[in-house]
């Protein structure tokens, strides 16, 4: 694989507008990525001759054998420039729903790609991203000492959200998913997900075998009234009331 | 008070007597959460004898105003004001403004609507 051929397509998505592409230009858009690889010379690009000149450096610009030319990107690494792909749901059933938060767009935009693009290969069927409303906070200050109040100055920080729900997704492969994304955290993209999982009838039997393992769980939990740590307030009434001076005064 | 006060300093923010003051309040608070909680369940607890519950009813207004709850103000990180203080930020007006100007606040922008 030479450095052009990975190039090419780079270059076309540089020159190429920004705007998104349609689900349906997508065999198009293959065909046309496959198209320019063959025939670099012959790519249309926006840019003129001498900006072209510019965008090659130095290096890149020695002959192409023909050979060369032939040979394609790997069919995934072209994906890479496309929209990301999607399994069918069958049922439509929802398993999880992952809110993605950030302050910045296109941090947000690309995370939100990179998690559809995991859902895809893990045989994930994933919806979205959907924009949902955005959180506004506003905060208003004075710009200088109290008696100049007239001119002030507003401050703002826009949240941004967006939904990614799979469906029919495996729990496991739901867990795996999630995972996975959280290793690969991207910088300043906060997450959160809300799972479903859904059993087979007669829950009830089931819990009922799993009761008695459970107690355990259940009362060390309690123990703490569903609390991670007690203060040691019980044990402080008792030593009060057994104190010097409460028995005094009560007896 | 001094006397509940770090014999070395333990906090890194803007220092000044007001900042180490409430830092301290709130160590002294956290202290004596157990026992002020245990008094105020002897005296709402109606199966108690009233002279107990009394003599508890004195010891609480008898501890120290440190062990307060009421007594923890939100203090500026960076000027150690104690008014116009933003809860998100822990910054005073004037210092959220600066850092916002500087960028230091992620997410936060000037706003135009």
């Amino acid at each position: 694989m030479s450095r052009t051929s990975i190039l090419q397509p780079l270059r076309q998505t540089l020159t190429r507008p920004v705007a998104r592409q349609p689900r349906s230009a997508f065999i198009a858009s293959i065909s046309r990525s496959n198209a320019s690889i063959a025939k670099p010379n012959q790519m249309p690009t926006a840019s003129t001759p001498a900006n072209e000149e510019l965008t090659v450096p130095f290096p890149m610009r020695h002959e192409i054998h023909p050979e060369e030319q032939a040979v394609r990107l790997p069919r995934s690494v072209q994906a890479l420039y496309l929209q990301p792909l999607r399994r069918e749901a069958n049922y439509g059933v929802p398993t999880c729903d992952l809110q993605l938060r950030s302050y910045s767009v296109p941090n947000l935009e690309f995370f939100c790609d990179f998690a559809l693009r995991a859902a895809y290969y893990l045989n994930l069927p994933a919806f979205g991203p959907v924009p949902l409303p955005k959180i506004k906070e506003r905060w208003t200050v004075p710009k200088s000492h109290f008696i100049f109040k007239k001119s002030q100055e507003n401050f703002e920080r826009i949240t941004r959200r967006r939904l990614i729900q799979i469906r029919d997704g495996h729990p496991e492969s739901v867990q795996i998913w999630l995972a996975f994304l959280q290793k690969h955290a991207y910088y300043g993209i906060g997450m959160k997900a809300n799972v479903w999982e859904y059993s087979k009838l007669g829950v009830g039997k089931e819990m009922e075998g799993q009761g008695q393992s459970m107690q355990d769980v259940v009362e060390e939990k309690m123990k703490l009234l569903g609390r991670d740590k007690t203060e040691g307030t019980v044990q402080k009434v008792q030593e009060l009331l057994e104190s010097e001076r409460f028995r005094v005064q009560g007896g | 008070m001094s006397m509940f006060r770090a014999k070395k300093m333990d906090i890194g923010s803007f220092l000044n007597i007001h900042v180490i003051r409430d830092h301290t309040k709130r160590k002294v608070y956290a202290q004596f959460e157990p026992e002020r909680q245990a008094l105020r369940h002897i005296i709402r607890n109606t199966t108690l004898p009233a002279r107990t519950r009394a003599e508890a009813q004195l010891q609480l207004t008898q501890m120290h105003c440190y062990t307060r709850p009421t007594q923890i103000r939100g203090r500026c990180l960076m000027g150690g004001k104690g008014r116009g203080v933003f809860r998100d930020f822990k910054l005073s007006r004037y210092n959220f403004r600066m850092q916002a100007l500087e960028g230091n606040l992620p997410g936060v922008r000037k706003a135009s609507w």
